[in-house]
């Protein structure tokens, strides 16, 4: 009976998309202002002992009332792997972990975290999870997946922005509307300003930031069908943009008012009508020219801009009739200029005249959003089903009603310019109901690979309710009011003693009422991503390239991988071999062709934002970890380490191998199988290794290929593909 | 295969294969385990209602095969060619020529009826015409994307935008896996996948229920190819080693299938390593059959092995295949294009239909021959035609239908699908009610609702009519 009761509640609430509750004047949860919740008492608790910080408090206390025994806290081992990996995606050494094993002080654990915050690999870590968010891709997808070469820039923008530590407000407001915030940056003009001040530069650097929006999937079939490209992209905007800040999945908006959330046709439009008046632009960047480069080029660049922008007016005036003999003339002429222009730009740098360059290609710019002409913006209209040929009203831009009701805002937002900012103030305003959670939640789900909301992209009514909600309250509201900091909310997670468990832990109690740990009584197990296998791999053999940032990598890839590839330039492979070892995060994306590894290990698909991504266990992984001839390649390179760092003697560089590749001393009976495996190995012999690498050559044949295959085998445990 | 993806994910998204969960199950987080625990996603799941086809042969004709040469004769266009088409037809969109001011042009081909059923096809397909009591030719398929890129990825997910699954995503998805060394869902051209894995994606569905690209040649799949450097004999006692010392990692780490179903794939890929070669092996073939699918004549030799592996795979147990045929895009030269292009199919696809037949695999394994849209009835340069989405042909055999029918059509020009309109959802729909899945049903919860392969459309679901009764 009571469940046939909460069944029809559940019916009824999910079919009638309300804001807010009639007889209450209640909003739907995720839409109210999030309490600061005091951490339930201490007194009141069991495991009071093993509270570290508030945060045991929330979930001890749910723990407890489930009648569940939370797990002990992990081996510090576990922890080192588990931290290095979490915030940097990289493997401890053997040195470093024995540092932090033989460190008895309290603080020990505290210091390591501070530590790693203050590595530069933390910003690759994060910034790779923020990619996921953004739907990063370098390439536009579809039939021709043209080439962006400018996202890279952005990529980097978001590394920076975690490395730094910036708070996560401005880091919404730069991404959406930075040129309007700052609108300093768009005066750069050599023939105008004397000097570019620091503060200026920072603006500029801002401000590529919305190359969010620069970098989405596009049809780039040449101009064929003009308008549904124009209205793809803005649906691609405001999709995304709800989906990355506001945790809301508006897209269904598009052809119907909302089945389960209060959002209207209406309001979804008056979204896509928020980026009306803005275009894609490349913006010269000043900063990564010297003071003499930026001189001569960035007056001929706009220069280039203004031609083009001459020509679009002139269409748009022509509205596509045909030419008289005049206008055909004049249409010469605009073109004519544009080649001109581009003709202007320099070919060789101002600051050292003998580096020959192609001015198209090398000045340096970043791919960005500014203000489209005023003749040249198209209004946004509510579209019957969201189909583009069933134009109804004229949409202005507007904040969904719902939410500006919830935050007591008016809806109305300036047209044209100004939209984006405003509507980036308000998101990130400190009683804003979604933002905080929703990054607050994001980033706890990429620390237990699991959200208190698990659907990170979807705070409606379809997405899952929180497990704890007052802690994600509690975790919201001293984000804010801590200045948004992210490095502080990492410390705040990982000190917590939940953090801390161990996740090899499983009574029979636990298990029959909470299988899925919804409730936190252990750590989650996780399968490192595409890009941590890749690098740990990497790491292990010692070749990683650790160098950060710039464009994107491209390795060599095996017949067999490259096959599927329709235009194999699409995979240029990059000419110096350093790069092809560089961490995952800056291997080339394309939209059309994953780099194939990092497909069998599930990298998101880039088509839209990406909240969680997949976890799958599939056959081809392990093909990849036992034939693909890179691993085999890296495994040589592990073994020539091996010697080069164990010496001579057999059990020593299993040893040493053991704590290479999972951070531990083999175990007595892994050392004797691992002998009796190089026994076997050394005894078969075959023919000798092929590419040997300088670190192996001096070794006896028989232990390089066997060693080499030892290796390989660990690249291929459970152990060095999941963190406890 | 005993694959699971993230067992959390699976019981997140309602891995149960059809619809999302019981509204119930949603209640309490807690509960829902227990139920989904023991699913592998690939186990073999029944259909919804009893279908008429257990697997799927999909022919895709890359670029745009014209419809106009092929299954629709339209003799008006004889009688107007070289004039423009009348006035009701002179404002539609097309991809690189004008409606306002293209002249009209003849077909190139000769149309003749075949078979018991009379059915018209032209003089391009002489093999497969010899089927035509087989198949049921659809005249009036229409869409309106007319750019190969998106008008690819609606043909293969039922919506023009990326990160959608495709139909053998779906379908594998909605079945699940018969074979215990081969994938549920391979996909193969005979050239490189245009617009990449979007072709064969598992798109937002978990992932593994993506296509798996399988080549004609050398090594059948990425990575399947023992590495020179290790002999099969090491490699067995790597794998032997790995597997006892994975298993003894699982041993202290209660409840956690991933860690079971990372040690069993290890094993599968051992057997995928002899069990996919095996399977584009066709010296085992004889040579009344090699000579059936063309595979030792020039032009029809690369899409007849692919037919005939196609059997291969339908043998074992492969739910859906999918074969591209490249390069119909004939924006040029129009007949001399398809003259080449029919070539390469013809004797093929005649074979496959002959071959599955004699084997009894026919009534059970349905064929769809389509493009991503026909061709235009107006000349593009000398002899060429335009993409052309708002009404073009396809058809089906095999799979349970009667064959020998014709359904809908477009109007005197070839240009509008007139009668009995079959939009791609429709089409979609009735492959899965062929295959005895409801394609209203089958659904999946991914960004804030449910998604069906069908969208909003497959109203005009033929299932029922084709069967035979």
């Amino acid at each position: 009976m009571w469940k046939h009761i909460l069944f029809i509640w559940v019916a009824v609430s999910c079919l009638l998309p309300v804001a807010a509750d009639e007889d209450t004047g209640e909003f739907m949860w995720s839409l109210r202002t999030p309490m600061h919740v005091e951490p339930p008492a201490l007194t009141s608790l069991q495991h009071s002992a093993r509270v570290h910080n508030p945060i045991d408090q929330f979930v001890l206390r749910r723990m407890e009332d489930a009648g569940l025994e939370p797990a002990p806290e992990a081996e510090r081992l576990t922890l080192i792997r588990r931290a290095y990996f979490d915030l940097l995606g990289l493997p401890p050494t053997p040195e470093q972990v024995d540092l932090f094993l033989t460190d008895k002080s309290e603080d020990a654990w505290p210091r390591l975290i501070d530590s790693l915050l203050a590595s530069q690999h933390y910003g690759e870590r994060w910034g790779r999870h923020w990619l996921d968010v953004a739907r990063y891709a370098d390439s536009g997808g579809y039939e021709t997946d043209i080439y962006y070469r400018n996202a890279w820039r952005y990529r980097d923008y978001v590394v920076n922005s975690f490395n730094n530590d910036k708070p996560f407000d401005i880091f919404v407001q730069e991404q959406i509307a930075g040129d309007e915030l700052w609108p300093d940056n768009l005066d750069l003009d050599p023939r105008q300003v004397y000097i570019v001040s620091k503060e200026k530069q920072r603006h500029l650097e801002a401000r590529i930031g919305t190359g969010f929006y620069a970098l989405g999937p596009r049809i780039h079939e040449s101009a064929l069908d003009a308008k549904r490209l124009a209205y793809e992209t803005l649906t691609d905007w405001a999709d995304t943009t709800a989906s990355a800040f506001m945790g809301l999945t508006l897209a269904c908006a598009r052809c119907h008012d909302h089945k389960f959330d209060p959002f209207t046709q209406h309001d979804y439009f008056s979204l896509q009508a928020i980026f009306a008046d803005a275009r894609e632009l490349e913006l010269p960047l000043w900063n990564s020219m010297g003071e003499a480069d930026w001189r001569q080029n960035y007056p001929r660049v706009v220069a280039v801009q203004e031609a083009r922008e001459a020509c679009r007016l002139f269409d748009a005036e022509m509205q596509g009739n045909p030419l008289s003999p005049e206008q055909q003339a004049r249409k010469q002429q605009l073109l004519a200029a544009i080649g001109q222009a581009v003709l202007n730009l320099p070919t060789a740098t101002a600051g050292q005249e003998t580096i020959p360059y192609d001015g198209l290609m090398h000045i340096p710019t970043a791919s960005v959003l500014g203000r489209e002409h005023p003749a040249l913006i198209k209004p946004v209209h509510l579209l019957d089903r969201g189909e583009l040929h069933k134009p109804q009203d004229h949409a202005q831009a507007a904040l969904p009603a719902s939410l500006a009701a919830a935050t007591k805002t008016s809806l109305e937002l300036p047209a044209p310019y100004g939209a984006r900012k405003q509507f980036a103030l308000w998101l990130t305003g400190k009683d804003h109901p979604l933002t905080g959670r929703v990054i607050v939640n994001r980033i706890w789900h990429w620390h237990f690979g699991r959200g208190i909301v698990e659907t990170p992209n979807d705070f409606g009514n379809m997405g899952q309710s929180p497990s704890h909600p007052d802690l994600l309250d509690w975790l919201t509201t001293e984000f804010v009011r801590d200045g948004w900091k992210v490095k502080n909310l990492h410390r705040l997670i990982m000190n917590s003693s939940v953090y801390r468990q161990s996740s090899q832990f499983g009574p029979e109690r636990n298990l029959a009422v909470d299988f899925d740990n919804r409730l936190l009584w252990r750590m989650n197990r996780r399968r490192i991503e595409a890009e941590s296998l890749w690098d740990n791999v990497h790491s292990s053999a010692g070749t990683i390239n650790l160098a950060m940032g710039g464009s994107p990598v491209v390795p060599p890839l095996a017949a067999d991988e490259i096959a599927s590839l329709r235009d194999k330039w699409h995979w240029v492979v990059s000419a110096d071999p350093a790069q092809h070892t560089r961490r995952g995060i800056y291997i080339l994306v394309r939209r059309n062709f994953k780099f194939p590894m990092f497909e069998v290990f599930d990298t998101p698909v880039t088509s839209q934002s990406c909240p969680v991504r997949d976890v799958t266990t599939v056959a081809p992984q392990a093909l990849w970890g036992l034939n693909n001839r890179s691993v085999f390649r890296q495994a040589m390179h592990m073994a020539g380490r091996v010697i080069k760092e164990a010496g001579d003697d057999r059990t020593a560089q299993i040893v040493r191998a053991w704590r290479i590749a999972l951070g531990r001393p083999p175990s007595d009976e892994e050392l004797m199988s691992a002998n009796k495996l190089l026994d076997d190995l050394e005894q078969s012999s075959p023919t000798p290794l092929k590419e040997l690498p300088d670190s192996l050559k001096s070794a006896p044949p028989a232990r390089a290929q066997a060693l080499s295959k030892l290796c390989l085998a660990l690249f291929n445990l459970s152990e060095f593909a999941f963190i406890d | 295969m005993t694959i699971f993806p993230n067992r959390r994910d699976f019981v997140l998204h309602g891995g149960s294969g059809f619809g999302a969960l019981a509204l119930g199950d949603l209640l309490t987080a807690e509960s829902r385990g227990a139920e989904k625990r023991s699913r592998n996603p690939l186990a073999p799941r029944p259909p919804h209602f009893p279908g008429t086809a257990k697997n799927v042969i999909f022919l895709f004709m890359q670029g745009g095969p014209s419809h106009l040469e092929t299954f629709d004769h339209k003799p008006a266009l004889r009688k107007y060619d070289g004039q423009l088409l009348p006035e009701s037809l002179r404002d539609f969109d097309l991809a690189q020529i004008n409606t306002a001011d293209a002249k009209v042009m003849a077909p190139q081909f000769s149309f003749r009826k075949y078979g018991d059923s009379g059915q018209e096809i032209s003089s391009l397909f002489p093999r497969l015409s010899e089927h035509a009591d087989r198949l049921t030719i659809i005249r009036s398929m229409y869409h309106d994307l007319f750019i190969h890129g998106s008008a690819m990825i609606l043909m293969h997910s039922g919506t023009r935008l990326l990160g959608h699954p495709s139909v053998g995503a779906w379908v594998t998805y909605g079945l699940g896996c018969e074979s215990d060394n081969l994938p549920s869902y391979i996909a193969m051209t005979d050239s490189v996948f245009r617009n990449g894995a979007s072709m064969y994606t598992s798109g937002f569905l978990p992932a593994v229920y993506q296509g798996t690209a399988m080549r004609a040649e050398g090594v059948p799949i990425q990575n399947l190819q023992r590495d020179a450097d290790l002999t099969g004999g090491e490699q067995r006692l790597l794998l032997d080693q790995i597997n006892a010392w994975n298993r003894n990692h699982r041993e202290t780490r209660p409840a956690d299938s991933r860690l079971d179903a990372r040690i069993s794939n290890y094993e599968l890929a051992f057997r995928m390593q002899t069990a996919a070669p095996e399977l584009i092996d066709l010296s085992g073939e004889t040579q009344a059959t090699r000579e059936l699918y063309g595979v030792d004549d020039g032009p029809s030799a690369q899409f007849g092995k692919m037919c005939l592996m196609s059997r291969r795979m339908v043998e074992r147990g492969v739910r859906y295949v999918q074969l591209i045929s490249s390069d119909w895009d004939a924006h040029g030269d129009c007949k001399g294009n398809h003259e080449v292009q029919a070539r390469k199919i013809d004797q093929p696809i005649a074979g496959l239909i002959t071959d599955l037949k004699q084997r009894g695999l026919l009534d059970s394994t349905l064929l769809v021959w389509i493009g991503e849209f026909g061709r235009t009835p107006i000349r593009q340069g000398s002899n060429g035609r335009d993409h052309h989405p708002y009404g073009f042909s396809a058809w089906m055999a095999g799979g349970g239908i009667s064959g020998g029918t014709t359904i809908g059509s477009t109007d005197d020009f070839g240009f509008n699908a007139v009668e009995d309109k079959v939009h791609v959802n429709d089409l979609h729909a009735t492959m899965l009610g062929l295959l005895g899945i409801d394609h209203a049903e089958l659904s999946y919860y991914f960004e804030g609702r449910d998604h069906r392969l069908t969208d909003v459309g497959g109203m005009n679901n033929l299932a029922a009519r084709l069967v035979r009764s």
